[in-house]
Parts: C-alpha cells; sequence; structure tokens
C-alpha cells in the first residue's frame, strides 16, 4: 500500500511538472490552455461552490442521473436479453442480425435522432447512455451463457434440477465472471457517453454541459477542471464495480491470475 | 441381494453410423456393486451416459421396469472429473439436489450427515479448489448420495487421483457402500480396481462394446490385493481382455 502511494505519488509529479513547464514554454496564453498551477486552485473552488455561476457538485449529481437512467436501463434489458439469447436457439437466431447490425452504429450517431425523438430531455441523454452501454452487457451475458460448460448443466439434471433451476443454480452463477465484464466494460462507455449527450445542452447542468460552457467563456481552467472531474468520477465508478465483482466472484479467487 | 433394479436387454448405440455399443444384456440386483470394466474408449462410458439418462438408444434400458428417458435424481452420475460447482462451498455443492425438495433445516441436517460419512467434516465453506482431488471426489460422492438415488453411477471416478490416494478412496467406497446399501455402477479400465471393488464385473469387448463375460467375485471384504484368489481372478479377466 505505502508502495502505491509512492508510485502514484510520483508520477503524478512528473506528469504535473511536464505540464506546466509545457504551458510556460510552449502556450504562454490563458485562453488557449491552464496550467496545473491555476487548474487546481480553480478545481477546489469549483468543487466547494464557490463559483457562482459553475456548480460542480451540481453538475456531478446531473451527470449521474443521466449516468443511472441509462446504465440501470441497459443492465436490466441488457443482461435479461443476453441470458435469453444465451439460453434459447431460436430467440438467438431471431435478435443476433439485429444486434449486429445496429451494434457498429455509434451512440453519438443516435444523438439527432434521440434529440428529435425525446426533446432536449434528461430521457434524451439518458438514451444516449443506453445505446453506448447496452452492447456490451448485452454481448458479454450472452458470451457467457454460451460459455458455461456443458458438464455442469449435466450435473445439475442428474442432481434432478428443472429447467428454471439450472437457469437460476447453474448458467446465472456460471456466467457472473462473464456478466461483471460487460457491467465493467458498458459503465466505462456510459460514462463517456454521458458527456457527448449532454455537450447539446438536455439540461442546465451536468458536467459534459458545463465543459462546453467553460469553452465558449474562453476559460481553459475551467474545462480542464471538469475534464478531471469527469476521471475522477469515472475512476470511482469502476472502482464500485470492481469492488462488487470481488465481492460476488468470491469463490474465483484462487482459480484466477488477479 | 433381492430384487432387481435395472434390467438391460439388447441395447444397441449408435452415433451416426458408428455401431459404438452392439447388443448387451445385463440386469443389476438391488444393493450390488456392479463394475463394467473394458478397454479405454470401447462405450463403457456411453453405456452409462444412457443408463443416466443423456443418450438415445436402441433397445430396452428399464429401471424398476420403466424405460429411461431422460435423466433423473434416481440414477445420479458422478463424473470423472468431479464437475463440482466452483461459485458454490462444499456444503452448498452438497446441497444442488436436495435444497428445493426439503425444508432448509433438514437438508442442511442431510448434507451435514452425508459429509460426515465421507469424512469432509470442518470443509463445509470451502469452496472446490481449495481441496485436492480426493476431496473433490468425495464431496461429488455425497452430493449424489443426499439425492438417495435407486442407483449410483460412477464413470472412472478415481482414474485421476495418484495410486495412494486411489487405493484408500477405494477402500472407502466399499465402506460407504456397506453403509449406505446403494446400489452403485461403476465403470472402469483397471481391472485391479475393479476386483477389488465389485460384487460382479461386466467385462467389455473394444468398440463396438459387446458383453465377453459376467464375472462373480466371491471374495470376503475387506479384499486383500495379494491375496492368491484375488490374483487369479484378476488373472482370468486379463485373460479374457486380451482375447
Amino acid at each position: 500500500m505505502k508502495l502505491r502511494i509512492f508510485y502514484v505519488s510520483i508520477s503524478v509529479s512528473i506528469f504535473l511538472i511536464f505540464w506546466e513547464t509545457f504551458y510556460y514554454f510552449f502556450i504562454r496564453d490563458p485562453f488557449l490552455l491552464a496550467p496545473p498551477s491555476k487548474v487546481i486552485p480553480t478545481f477546489v473552488k469549483l468543487i466547494t461552490l464557490q463559483d457562482p455561476s459553475f456548480k460542480m457538485p451540481v453538475d456531478i449529481v446531473f451527470s449521474l442521473y443521466h449516468y443511472a437512467l441509462g446504465f440501470s436501463s441497459a443492465l436490466i434489458i441488457g443482461i435479461s436479453l443476453g441470458l435469453l439469447m444465451g439460453f434459447s436457439r431460436t430467440l438467438e437466431n431471431l435478435l443476433s442480425p439485429i444486434v449486429e447490425l445496429i451494434r457498429p452504429i455509434p451512440p453519438i450517431a443516435w444523438i439527432p435522432i434521440s434529440i428529435l425523438l425525446l426533446k432536449l430531455t434528461h430521457t434524451a441523454a439518458g438514451f444516449i447512455i443506453f445505446i453506448g452501454s447496452f452492447f456490451p452487457i448485452l454481448l458479454n451475458t450472452r458470451h457467457g451463457v454460451a460459455s458455461v460448460e456443458k458438464k455442469f448443466v449435466e450435473v445439475a439434471l442428474t442432481l434432478g434440477a428443472s429447467r428454471f433451476e439450472i437457469l437460476r443454480k447453474v448458467i446465472i452463477p456460471a456466467s457472473m465472471p462473464s456478466i461483471f465484464t460487460g457491467i465493467r466494460v458498458g459503465s466505462g462507455v456510459a460514462w463517456m457517453c454521458v458527456v457527448a449527450a449532454e455537450l447539446f445542452g438536455v439540461s442546465a447542468y451536468g458536467l459534459g454541459y458545463q465543459i462546453e460552457i467553460a469553452r465558449l467563456y474562453h476559460a481553459p481552467e475551467i474545462v480542464i477542471s471538469y475534464m478531471v472531474c469527469i476521471g475522477l468520477v469515472g475512476y470511482a465508478l469502476d472502482n464500485v464495480y470492481k469492488f462488487l465483482a470481488s465481492r460476488f466472484l468470491r469463490w474465483r479467487r484462487g482459480l484466477v491470475v488477479e | 441381494m433381492s430384487s432387481e433394479v435395472l434390467r438391460v436387454s439388447n441395447l444397441r448405440k449408435r452415433f451416426n453410423d458408428l455401431l459404438v455399443i452392439d447388443s448387451i444384456s445385463f440386469s443389476i440386483k438391488s444393493g450390488e456393486f456392479f463394475c463394467i470394466l473394458g478397454p479405454s474408449g470401447c462405450g463403457k462410458t456411453t453405456l452409462l451416459r444412457i443408463i443416466a439418462g443423456f443418450e438415445d438408444y436402441e433397445g430396452e434400458v428399464l429401471l424398476k421396469g420403466e424405460k429411461i428417458k431422460k435423466p433423473g435424481p434416481d440414477r445420479v452420475l458422478v463424473f470423472q472429473d468431479y464437475a463440482l460447482f466452483p461459485w458454490r462451498t462444499v456444503i452448498g455443492n452438497v446441497l444442488f439436489g436436495i435444497e428445493s425438495k426439503l425444508q432448509k433445516r433438514e437438508a442442511l441436517k442431510v448434507a451435514e450427515e452425508m459429509l460426515k460419512l465421507v469424512g469432509l467434516e470442518g470443509f463445509e465453506k470451502s469452496y472446490p479448489h481449495e481441496l485436492s482431488g480426493g476431496m473433490k471426489q468425495r464431496v461429488a460422492l455425497a452430493r449424489a448420495l443426499v439425492c438417495d438415488p435407486a442407483i449410483l453411477l460412477m464413470d472412472e471416478p478415481l482414474s485421476a487421483l495418484d495410486a495412494q490416494t486411489r487405493m484408500e478412496m477405494q477402500a472407502e467406497l466399499v465402506k460407504i457402500w456397506q453403509r449406505t446399501k446403494k446400489t452403485i455402477v461403476y465403470v472402469t479400465h483397471s481391472i485391479e480396481e475393479a476386483v477389488f471393488l465389485a460384487d460382479r464385473i461386466l467385462v467389455l469387448s473394444k468398440r463396438p462394446a459387446r458383453a465377453k463375460a459376467l464375472v462373480e467375485v466371491k471374495l470376503e471384504r475387506p479384499r486383500n490385493r495379494f491375496d492368491a484368489k484375488f490374483t487369479e481372478i484378476s488373472q482370468k479377466i486379463y485373460d479374457l481382455l486380451k482375447d
């Protein structure tokens, strides 16, 4: 742990020094870029609500709201559809052509149609986030179900399990590692989509929205502060799922390289 | 040794055009330890999977007079590689077959008693990957036994173990069999193992599997591998397999 803190502080300091010198040697224009010596105090000011027009904590709440809207629906629909597609050959054959055709369309390409249909609402942002995170969750779940070892299903059958019991007691736990991979990848994409979805002004708050407003103000120190904030929240979210995965997949300890 | 539990008559099995089992007939008595012995790849595992209900077949396979069509807990199959659920603890694995049929407390009691019988007290909360091969096989055995099957089907269950553990497990298995009075159908390719364990041994030929002989082993238990009669029977089966 101590060693880790040591490495983190070394690498962050090197990065900050590099950034600071880069600014003073090559840019030297406060309207184009800000050095860390300016960004850090700005960030502190923003996160402690001391700025009259940029309320960072409120923006975090709004962005998390958009994220929750889109990501939770992607979780519910993605996991259940993935389980069904992995479980039933017919459904798999019926649905996979649609999935394969829609999947390559980037979430950003859905923004215009989503704004036309849903107007500038929270739901419109949620929809973009849903599109972004749905496919990784669906595909990983389906992959997990498809790669459940046959012997586990046979053991369950010989021990007298019903079809539903096999789904609940064999297929789902056996695909859990894969489902969690889907959740983590999906959450990462969802968080990226939050920024993209908010850029178009679906609401007057949100990290993605403010970053664009700050650009219009020509305030790179605010832009970068928001970038830092987006990075930190995304990192925190990923750690939540990492923690949950280690909790739910305790049985895998000792089976896989960590 | 009273009633007949399983009757197999004129059993044939094809995979596409390949004939794997060619008209085999035998019957198994209740409480019997029955070994199926044959060379690798002869179709003995297929025969066991047919009894377990995993394969279709031609001919007749009757469990207490009823035709076997699908797998069920009256004929639990113990797999060669244990196939323990890695996401369940030892007790969780043993509970699998009974947790939805019995009340929670009762199921737990049955499972704990069974773990005691196979000698795994104190390992309830361990995960399969924390156990040795012999212990895993004990869990698999306990998981099958709690279902109280009419027949216990075992597919070379000890073949992945080292020689010494295998011998210990064989002796243990005989004890468990004597205590539970289960009917066991045991597939193996080891002559010595079959002679050590079985009441009767069905000797199969190379593929397609045909019944070469049905050898009765009338030795007292616990058996001694170095006994003259033991070697005599082994020699006889060895000669049978050779030609």
